[in-house]
């Protein structure tokens, strides 16, 4: 079963370039964030900080980054709950029901979510002047879940697609209606797919710029993405508070991403249905 | 309890037409199996019963009660599938008292019902354990356990030992006739296994692209088949079929395939016309029989042991007859040998249907 030795480097040399690759940005934002002004801008660079935590203490007590952390985390809340309460009954549906015309569904909600941004973004804009969301949260979360939507649906729709349909005639034998279907039989057992697609939809919501740029001009409603790329004036490029700020942002996702992979492990060990 | 009846029952997928004018009566306390290859239609027959699939046309009643318009949920059946279907999620005593549940039951009946009904399959040590842990026969009690419980007024069972091996399905036929002796309520049993169909069915129902092709008891349809494919999918080995002509005479029926002429003391009501004959291995013999007989030339061709049972397969006038006989009467691959058929085992077939053969002395 043991591969050979030098076909074994191969695969060790490509997993550390790849590991190495995504995470060297990051441990050098970690790295700078931890440095002091001096440091920063020294050439040729150092490479190990002094520990020193000016920078964060600027970011979060100078900055704001804490309010615009709350505006993401509302933000990008909102749009999770919002698509996937609408994405789950429509993903089971679109799994389920013979409609006519369900292949060009499920097209056209890809192409809903290939729309370049530059493209809907004027619209967007307009839309929302008229409803009055320029400038709140609900304005930002509306396109969010319109854009995240697709992506929910398609991955909960195959995920119900893969769960045996018997289960579902149990269920409605044993005297569910189509609501207690979804909800006590076949949600629990798609949990690994619903914490797929949130973490996806958050990770998006948490992220995005542009609209966030275009639809909150008030510095008091920015999210954090936005909030950290005005921390450049006109003549500086503050990379220390830049790099702190990324690195307190980046963390939530850390936390949320292991802590549901703990929900996806069980819940994949739980969906077995045949021996 | 309750029991059954489909009239003209018809449905269509699209432009498949899956069920076609389906028919069939089951009195109260009956065991009945609907037996097929797979693609007949039989488990979609299963599925109209429960209500899973609304039929095209065609109206289904259980007891006296039209059941076309209810969900089924309100059809008060229940129905043990291929794969058990058991809910992964839950234990083995929440599996068993989710349909209860589902009805408000009160905790305290759901508890009794519970216990009889593991006492009733012996799985009193598995209830707090997740399907998963369970091995394949174990998940089939669970899953007749589920459908016990509630006390349905009609049992539905799509292919539930298919998946399980020889040896345990066996057991669990000889458990399930039990089960139905002891509750005496009406069950339909869907299968493609004619062993099962056998010995489990008070009535066998043979279907074949979703038409009904014979109803009858397990020794009607086997003794007397309706029609070729009955007389062929029932059996095992099945039953040697020989297309030809067929001649009445004055005195007897004359069957011409190729080089083979047969002279059968018999009539038949017919013209001269295309016809299939039919003789169960069993009943190709290669000791002389008491009863009436024709003699045939016959080449052995290959020999199979199967323990008790010896099946010979032989050339005859370039036909090909399987026989099944108890006794090593011969065994030489290559030797002619004569091949004595009982004229009253044969079955002759005309347009898709059987021809008896009137007899006289």
């Amino acid at each position: 079963m043991t591969k050979p030795f030098s076909e074994r480097l191969v695969l060790l040399i490509g997993i550390f370039v790849a590991v190495l690759g995504s995470l060297f940005p990051f441990f050098w934002f970690v790295m700078t964030s931890l440095k002091s002004q001096i440091h920063v801008e020294a050439i040729p660079p150092t490479w190990w900080p002094d520990g020193s935590l000016t920078f964060y203490e600027s970011v979060l007590f100078d900055r704001h980054v804490l309010t615009s952390m709350g505006n993401s985390l509302i933000v990008a809340s909102s749009t999770t709950v919002i698509a996937l309460l609408i994405a789950t009954p429509a993903a089971y549906a679109l799994a389920r029901l013979r409609l006519s015309g369900k292949a060009w569904m499920l097209g056209g909600l890809l192409c809903v979510a290939m729309f370049p941004q530059l493209v809907i973004a004027g619209p967007i804009w307009q839309i929302l002047k008229r409803l009055g969301g320029l400038n709140t949260h609900w304005g930002l979360v509306l396109p969010y879940v319109t854009l995240t939507l697709p992506l929910a649906v398609w991955i909960l729709a195959t995920f119900f697609k893969e769960l045996p349909l018997e289960l579902e005639e149990a269920a409605r034998i044993d005297g569910c209606t189509a609501w207690q279907t979804l909800s006590k039989v076949m949600l629990p057992l798609a949990a690994p797919g619903l914490f797929t697609a949130a973490i996806l939809t958050f990770i998006y919501a948490w992220n995005e710029f542009f609209f966030a740029l275009l639809i909150l001009t008030d510095p008091a409603k920015h999210t954090l993405p936005v909030g950290i790329a005005l921390f450049q004036g006109e003549f500086t490029m503050p990379w220390g508070e830049i790099a702190a700020a990324s690195v307190i942002a980046t963390l939530p996702l850390i936390v949320l991403v292991l802590l549901f992979q703990r929900g996806i492990i069980s819940g994949l060990s739980a969906g077995a249905v045949k021996g | 309890m309750a029991g059954l009846a489909l009239q003209h029952v018809t449905k269509i997928f699209g432009r498949t037409t899956v069920l076609s004018d389906v028919s069939l009566e089951a009195s109260d306390g009956e065991f009945v199996v609907v037996l097929g290859p797979s693609g007949c239609g039989k488990s979609t027959l299963l599925r109209v019963i429960a209500g899973l699939e609304p039929q095209t046309s065609g109206s289904v009643s259980i007891g006296k009660q039209i059941v076309d318009r209810l969900t089924p949920r309100d059809r008060d059946v229940a129905m043990v599938f291929q794969h058990y279907a058991l809910y992964p999620h839950l234990t083995v005593r929440e599996n068993l008292a989710f349909g209860l549940k589902m009805r408000k039951e009160s905790p305290s009946v759901i508890e009794t019902q519970i216990a009889e009904v593991a006492e009733l399959l012996e799985i009193q040590s598995l209830l707090n354990a997740k399907p998963q842990e369970l091995s394949g026969g174990q998940r089939q009690r669970v899953a007749i356990g589920r459908a016990i419980v509630r006390k349905p007024r009609l049992f539905l069972f799509d292919e539930p030992l298919s998946n399980l091996d020889a040896r345990l399905r066996a057991s669990m036929r000889v458990e399930l006739k039990k089960l139905h002796r002891r509750l005496n309520v009406t069950m339909v049993y869907v299968t493609h296994d004619q062993i099962e169909a056998m010995t489990l069915g008070e009535k066998i129902v043979v279907m074949d692209h979703g038409t009904i092709q014979q109803i009858g008891t397990p020794d009607h349809v086997y003794h007397e088949p309706g029609n070729p494919f009955v007389a062929g999918f029932i059996g095992n080995p099945p039953m040697n079929l020989i297309e030809g002509i067929v001649k009445p005479a004055a005195t007897h029926v004359e069957f011409h395939a190729g080089a083979l002429t047969l002279h059968l003391r018999a009539q038949a009501d017919v013209y001269a016309e295309r016809g299939i004959l039919g003789i169960r291995p069993e009943d190709v013999c290669l000791t002389r029989p008491g009863t009436n007989h024709l003699v045939l030339d016959g080449m052995i061709d290959v020999h199979e042991n199967l323990g008790g049972d010896h099946l010979v397969y032989l050339e005859v006038h370039r036909h090909r007859l399987v026989a099944r006989t108890t006794a090593e009467t011969a065994k030489n691959i290559g030797q002619s040998v004569p091949v004595y058929v009982p004229e009253e085992k044969l079955h002759l077939f005309i347009n898709h249907n059987r021809i008896p053969l009137k007899r006289h002395e």
